[in-house]
């Protein structure tokens, strides 16, 4: 056995760690691990260099922009994968598809006769103060009724091991292509490894999500023309959009490939116009139609919102999500599962404080050290104060923002983010974690590929795993 | 296909065609300023490829290194290879779900030779042609890539259409500086070794030895490079390639804009034909080949205009 691999790991009692139970290496890394194990460092920094060519070459990068040329940067990869057992999965999987279930019922109620707040579940003032409730999606119709056609649950664990949802990503979620592609680069590097450990597969994904997008259109045409569309090669993301594009065979465009005229959207082809039927936009909200929202937007097609609400486009996902993956109505999400479902959560809930209320506000500021704090509309890690690693001159800062505004902050307990094995300098060390697995709501359901994208955070000691501040990412296996 | 996606494809084939053109007519003129005179001067190269004000361009024509970095190497300078390199790869950015991932990791891999830091410090301070020659073979294989991968469809063809476009470009440009260095007189005899060089230029030296068993006369080099049917540089085989592409374009393209490209292409393939550059004299030859020229940049901006979307 290499002694350097391992040698020195210290997990945390108060942390759970994927791969150590105290001493011992649990269950599902056993195989992994007996895999590894008597690997030299050179072997195994052979691999990880091996890892960072092959991003490098096939051009799995985003792209920052400075001074005119862009700078090709690695979305950072760590070869050790994260393993989840099958138990585990399939409480996953059944927790989010329920959650999202109840979500999809409320977008829909909250858009049209909001009987959950005639009931007094949630409390009108905080929907309507929400900046992400679009009142042009009242009394719109979408296909199938269905709103969160693709979703990214971001869940954590804390010290007991417990799943716990952290956010709801009913926009435009982004970070799939990276499971496929950590999936494409660990048998690369761990010949024979998926197989012997009998791994699910995540390479579904892109023909689940092709058969809802078409299915979107029936009504309408035999043969459909799905759409992806983008930002275009400036955006972050803009890699994502075309390996999707490419997986599933349809056309990426811009928003300048788009025309409407009379109600009906077309792209703009070398022999003339050519109707579209479906969109998968990766465009935000604001900016899709310029007529109705920002007019300075230059990303988005004027006279999309339009064609969509007299029905003669399908756009993924629908308009109007973000009132519900808002933050503080958030802590509302058991209520409505029991609200629309009549069932118990079977994902937990973080304990959630909204600063609206006084009373919750006097009792965060007196433990301020203990909470995490958050803007309900920011996301990507910015906007938030993690009490235990704040200074008192931030702390002030935060009291008067929320004093001014406290509709928008929540307040969280701080949970200590489950930690698993990085190998970082030639041995393995604990860094924390989370977890994203993608749901695709299509009319004939929920389907989840088991995996997701783990998000690592590479810096030690820190809770922030976003990739915009530090943080990497591991292929996730789950078990079969 | 959507209008801006063809565009890019047909840029990705220009910029690489481009340079691979650069690339080659460099890498003659490295060599030729080692086995020459101690005063060889770059001028007319930095003339063509360089955005330097006069002044400075003085003081580094002399200065092979220098003028290799800047050529090459420099990011400031427009036309420079690696800007070269770097844009086509960004358009195969726009259009990556329309070439294959193999084009595009291939166009990705020579963006990150050209910043490679051992190519760069064979270009200021080891063997160029070390560099050249790694450079040129990563645009082979290019070539080879698309040529064994691309589907057969409109992607394929807007990337031979832009290809052959911007060599028949290249190959009248450099024909008409050479004319320009001995005044057009094409019955005068010449000095040898410079048209030795334009041919190595244009991978047409083994070609022109065959055909003319090593007689060296300028008009048979103006003819190699004008009218020559075998030869994949000369001008009139590019517009024959540009019109075969073209013409499998007819299903996918409404027919008036069809025949608004067509009557163009037609009319320049006809008028290189059916010319006679051996027997004109000076001005008339400079005008032909001015027109020719002209000729191809209506072509390219009919492609825009009616293809593209772009007016």
């Amino acid at each position: 056995m290499n002694e350097n691999l391992l040698k020195g790991y210290s997990n945390n009692n108060q942390i759970w760690d994927e791969m150590f139970d105290s001493a011992d290496i649990r269950p599902a890394y056993e195989n992994f691990v007996s895999a590894i194990e008597d690997l030299s460092t050179e072997q195994m920094n052979h691999k990880d260099d091996l890892a960072k060519k092959l991003f490098m070459s096939q051009g799995i990068t985003f792209t920052v922009y400075s001074s005119g040329e862009g700078i090709e940067k690695i979305f950072p990869f760590d070869i050790i994968p994260r393993i989840i057992k099958a138990d585990e999965w399939n409480q996953i999987e059944s927790g989010i598809k329920q959650r999202l279930k109840a979500l999809n019922i409320f977008l829909k109620d909250i858009y049209h006769q909001q009987f959950i707040i005639k009931d007094g579940i949630i409390p009108g003032k905080l929907i309507y103060s929400c900046p992400n409730f679009l009142r042009e999606m009242v009394n719109v119709d979408v296909p199938f009724d269905i709103y969160t056609h693709i979703a990214g649950i971001d869940l954590i664990r804390d010290d007991k091991g417990e799943f716990y949802v952290l956010e709801d990503n009913l926009r435009t979620p982004s970070g799939v292509s990276y499971m496929l592609e950590n999936r494409g680069m660990t048998y690369r590097i761990f010949p024979d490894l998926l197989p012997r450990n009998n791994v699910r597969r995540v390479k579904d994904y892109p023909d689940l999500l092709l058969k809802n997008l078409m299915m979107l259109a029936n009504s309408k045409s035999s043969f459909p023309t799905v759409v992806l569309l983008s930002p275009g090669i400036y955006n972050s993301a803009y890699f994502e959009h075309t390996s999707l594009a490419r997986l599933m065979g349809i056309e990426l465009v811009e928003g300048s490939d788009l025309v409407v005229d009379n109600h009906i959207v077309y792209m703009k082809t070398t022999k003339g116009l050519k109707q579209v039927d479906v969109i998968y936009r990766r465009v935000d909200d604001e900016f899709l139609d310029p007529l109705v929202f920002r007019s300075d937007s230059i990303l988005g097609v004027s006279g999309i919102y339009s064609a969509y609400r007299k029905g003669n486009i399908a756009i993924v996902n629908a308009m109007g999500n973000g009132v519900a993956d808002d933050k503080a109505v958030y802590a509302y999400v058991p209520d409505m599962i029991k609200y629309y479902l009549n069932e118990d959560p079977i994902l937990k809930n973080v304990p959630t404080y909204q600063l609206a209320v006084p009373e919750n506000r006097k009792m965060v500021f007196e433990k301020m050290n203990e909470m995490v704090i958050k803007r309900t509309n920011e996301s990507g890690g910015y906007g938030m104060l993690i009490g235990n690693a704040a200074t008192e001159e931030q702390m002030d800062a935060f009291k008067i923002a929320i004093e001014a505004d406290p509709r928008n902050f929540i307040a969280q307990p701080i949970i200590s983010l489950s930690s698993a094995p990085c190998y970082i300098n030639g041995r393995l060390q604990p860094r924390r974690v989370d977890l994203r697995p993608f749901a695709l709501y299509g009319p004939n359901g929920i389907d989840i590929v088991p995996g997701g994208l783990t998000r690592v955070a590479l810096r030690e000691g820190s809770l922030v795993v976003n990739s915009s501040q530090g943080g990497g990412s591991k292929d996730t296996w789950v078990l079969g | 296909m959507l209008s801006r996606v063809a565009n890019s494809i047909c840029w990705i084939a220009r910029y690489m065609e481009r340079t691979n053109g650069m690339l080659r007519l460099l890498r003659t003129n490295y060599i030729s300023s080692q086995d020459e005179v101690a005063d060889f001067s770059w001028h007319s190269v930095l003339r063509l490829y360089s955005d330097l004000p006069a002044s400075q361009t003085e003081q580094i024509k002399n200065h092979s290194p220098k003028v290799l970095e800047h050529l090459i190497l420099d990011t400031n300078n427009t036309a420079s290879v690696c800007n070269n390199i770097y844009r086509s790869r960004e358009n195969a950015r726009a259009a990556q779900d329309h070439i294959t991932k193999e084009v595009w990791q291939c166009l990705n891999d020579y963006h990150h030779l050209i910043r490679d830091q051992q190519v760069h410090n064979q270009i200021r301070y080891g063997d160029p042609v070390t560099a050249f020659d790694s450079l040129i073979q990563h645009g082979m294989l290019y070539y080879g890539t698309v040529d064994s991968t691309m589907a057969r469809g409109e992607g394929f063809n807007y990337l031979n259409i832009g290809k052959f476009l911007e060599r028949a470009i290249l190959s009248a440009d450099m024909l008409n500086i050479k004319l320009t260095e001995i005044n057009h007189d094409i019955k005068q005899p010449s000095d040898t070794i410079e048209w030795r060089y334009l041919l190595y230029s244009l991978s047409g030296y083994e070609l022109y030895l065959k055909t003319y068993q090593g007689k060296f006369e300028t008009k048979n080099v103006v003819e190699q490079v004008l009218y020559e049917g075998n030869f994949p540089h000369s001008v009139l085989y590019c517009l024959q390639q540009l019109t075969r592409y073209f013409e499998r374009l007819k299903e996918e393209s409404l027919p008036d804009s069809y025949a608004e490209v067509e009557f163009l292409i037609g009319k320049t393939t006809n008028h290189v034909k059916y010319s006679n550059i051996e027997n004109a004299g000076e001005t008339a030859q400079q005008n032909f080949l001015q027109q020719i020229r002209n000729e191809l940049f209506q072509i390219a901006n009919a492609f825009n205009q009616f293809y593209f979307g772009n007016t």
